[in-house]
């Protein structure tokens, strides 16, 4: 049972997975995204409908990122560009998203497709308990997997990685090196939005194999919420994403077990959790907030 | 204090040539509105549905006849409400968006309070006290986004969404469970509340007293904005947060019980669906009216009074929706996408003066 929920949670928690570790690149640079929730549906619903064409689901997997990617573009332009209200923006993102993907997934509601299937690793698949919850996977989760640590080498190894989190702390410093700030922030929000719509890709093609109308429900925004919960640290974004799976994986495990729990009472947990998890390290990250970023979440003007 | 068309802005900046300023604003905004509409007209063109067509129908069944005019009327009364719930904390500064759960749990109470106690009451004190019912439960509900932005520090664009999602779930609990209608043949709603509880319908029209009611608390929450030294306190805090602490005020104090006075107004939205046109509690009963409404705020640039034109407009934009799935077989949905544009332009267009 334990390994049923283990696994479930990096089965469902990977497309959270992606999509945090895209939001915190953005918010290093100083932007948060609330789109993230329209990125993942618009993911989802692109890389759904290529694979539905083409047959393959690599392909897929690109488009739906180009999707996120595309839907974030918006938040770049008002944000960075117009300077309106990072959440307002976010939050209107999501609304267009959902309205989006509404309209253009109805073709695609009774669709089938093959999409990605689990590959297990040989000889690493066979190890009891641990071969299942870890070496079981398709190849977009094991691609989720190496993501992290790429991530967290390019944001504290790199002079790129450097850029970005000074765009999220002292602008004024890049602007005195004789870089855009602003173009670099942008870019952060574009790199989110890919991975977003990739995270959304990886549920409609990898998780579930369908599309449903605003299948992601909430996913996004949790995964925004996660990001702070991980103090914008890569692996613990992982980890966080994994305890939301696991709080998703917890449904199927009571439901075969037969306990008398409400399923709605599952269905809040998640959500619950994330609450949780972010008034758990609320005391202890306030300095750890990029600068930029504390602005925003402050409420204050200007940001 | 005169009226203040400008949210954002500290202070009406003087007197100088104060009506010109106001025409040219009322002008922008204006524009900023019929951009959206007018690419949505394109996205309709692409879909062989004339634009035209479909704007002309919208405002013809809206004010050719008093039921049309009565049905947009209904559609854009939880807008108001929800509207509110967003406008008042956006004028101190905070980005809510809570309605949506707080209108679902404000509809649970007032169904719950229906159901179980309020039914052998005349309708003059049954109807207030379930009112008082749904404020309550809205209140409940943003006394959590409250005490996770005041005690947790949590920001509450990210809690109050979060936290709609868990209160469909709750709703969705009770509909199923300890509110499930015996006699509905295991279909998830609540039994119906009294007769006596029904709001008093217009004559000719479905429309009930619920738009009195929205526009009421609308004109409320204007006034004390605009006339009173609370709603002074409340503008300098959204405007300036900094000015705001070193004037001495309790912040704190201030967000916390924004918070709740916007969940009581949602709350409130959602008793009105109860007991003006639903009658029982559904799982879907108010959904997608708390984002709506944030919308509506957003295009009134958060003014109150503003407020109800601007739910009016939304209110058609749900029936053209309608008409649009009916006449053309395009989804409803469509019509979110013109709302989304609507959205981005304001969004757009807010940076001035700066």
């Amino acid at each position: 049972m334990i390994a049923d929920i283990l696994t479930g949670a990096v089965r469902s928690g990977t497309s959270v997975m992606l999509a945090s570790q895209g939001e915190l690149i953005s918010e290093r640079a100083g932007v948060i995204n609330l789109g993230t929730e329209g990125s993942m549906l618009a993911g989802a619903l692109g890389g759904f409908a290529v694979t539905v064409w083409t047959g393959n689901p690599w392909l897929g997997a690109l488009a739906g990122g180009g999707c996120g990617l595309l839907l974030s573009l918006l938040h770049a332009v008002l944000v960075v560009g117009f300077g309106a209200n990072q959440l307002a923006t976010g939050l209107a993102i999501m609304f267009f998203g959902i309205g989006l993907t509404s309209f253009f997934g109805r073709d695609f509601v009774s669709s089938q497709i093959v999409g990605f299937n689990p590959v297990p690793i040989p000889l690493l698949s066979d190890i009891p308990f641990v071969g299942g919850i870890l070496f079981n996977h398709d190849p977009l989760t094991y691609l989720s997997v190496l993501l992290v640590p790429a991530i967290w080498y390019l944001l504290f190894r790199t002079r790129l990685g450097i850029m970005v989190r000074t765009a999220g702390e002292r602008e004024d410093v890049l602007f005195a090196s004789g870089l855009n700030p602003r173009l670099i922030r942008a870019c952060a929000v574009l790199a989110g939005g890919f991975l977003a719509g990739l995270g959304g890709a990886q549920l409609s093609i990898a998780y579930t194999h369908s599309w449903v109308e605003n299948m992601t429900a909430g996913r996004g925004v949790v995964a925004v919420a996660l990001v702070i919960f991980a103090s914008w640290k890569p692996q613990r974004a992982m980890l966080g994403a994994y305890l939301f799976g696991a709080a998703q994986a917890l449904q199927l495990t009571v439901q075969q077990q037969g306990w008398a729990i409400s399923p709605f009472f599952l269905f809040m947990f998640p959500y619950l959790l994330t609450l949780a998890a972010l008034l758990l390290v609320e005391r202890r990250k306030l300095s750890r907030t990029p600068e930029a970023l504390g602005r925003v979440l402050a409420g204050d003007p200007g940001g | 204090m005169s009226l203040n068309p400008s949210p954002s802005v500290a202070a009406p900046a003087g007197a100088r040539s104060a009506a010109a300023k106001r025409l040219l604003s009322w002008l922008r905004q204006l524009l900023v509105l019929a951009i959206p509409f007018a690419l949505f007209g394109l996205f309709l063109l692409a879909y062989g549905v004339d634009p035209l067509e479909l704007y002309g129908s919208m405002l013809v069944s809206t004010f050719g006849d008093l039921y049309g005019f009565g049905e947009v009327l209904l559609k854009a009364t939880p807008f108001v409400l929800t509207g509110l719930a967003a406008a008042l904390p956006a004028k101190a500064g905070l980005v809510n968006v809570g309605g949506e759960g707080q209108l679902a749990v404000g509809a649970l109470f007032a169904a719950w309070f229906g159901v179980f106690y309020l039914g052998g009451l005349p309708a003059w004190i049954g109807i207030p006290a379930m009112l008082l019912a749904g404020a309550l439960g809205g209140a409940l509900w943003g006394l959590a986004i409250a005490l996770l932005k005041v005690k947790g520090r949590l920001n509450e664009t990210i809690t109050s969404v979060l936290l709609n999602y868990v209160a469909v779930f709750l709703v969705g609990f009770f509909v199923h469970g300890p509110l499930k209608d015996p006699e509905s043949f295991n279909w998830p709603f609540s039994p119906e509340i009294a007769p006596t509880l029904r709001l008093p319908i217009f004559d000719g029209t479905r429309l009930h007293v619920g738009f009195v009611i929205a526009a009421a608390i609308a004109a409320i929450v204007w006034f004390v904005l605009a006339r009173t030294r609370l709603g002074y306190r409340i503008r300098v805090l959204g405007s300036n947060r900094l000015a705001a602490e070193r004037a001495g005020m309790r912040i704190g104090r201030m967000y916390f019980w924004v918070l709740i006075a916007a969940g009581a107004i949602a709350g409130i939205a959602g008793m009105i669906e109860i007991a003006g046109i639903e009658g029982r509690l559904r799982a879907t009963t108010g959904a997608n009216f708390g984002y709506l409404g944030f919308l509506a705020a957003m295009m009134a640039w958060n003014h109150p009074l503003r407020l109800l034109l601007t739910a009016f407009v939304l209110g058609m934009i749900s029936v053209a929706g309608n008409t649009l799935e009916i006449g053309s077989g395009l989804p409803a949905s469509a019509v979110t996408i013109l709302m989304g544009l609507v959205l981005f332009f304001i969004l757009g267009g807010k940076r001035r003066r700066g």
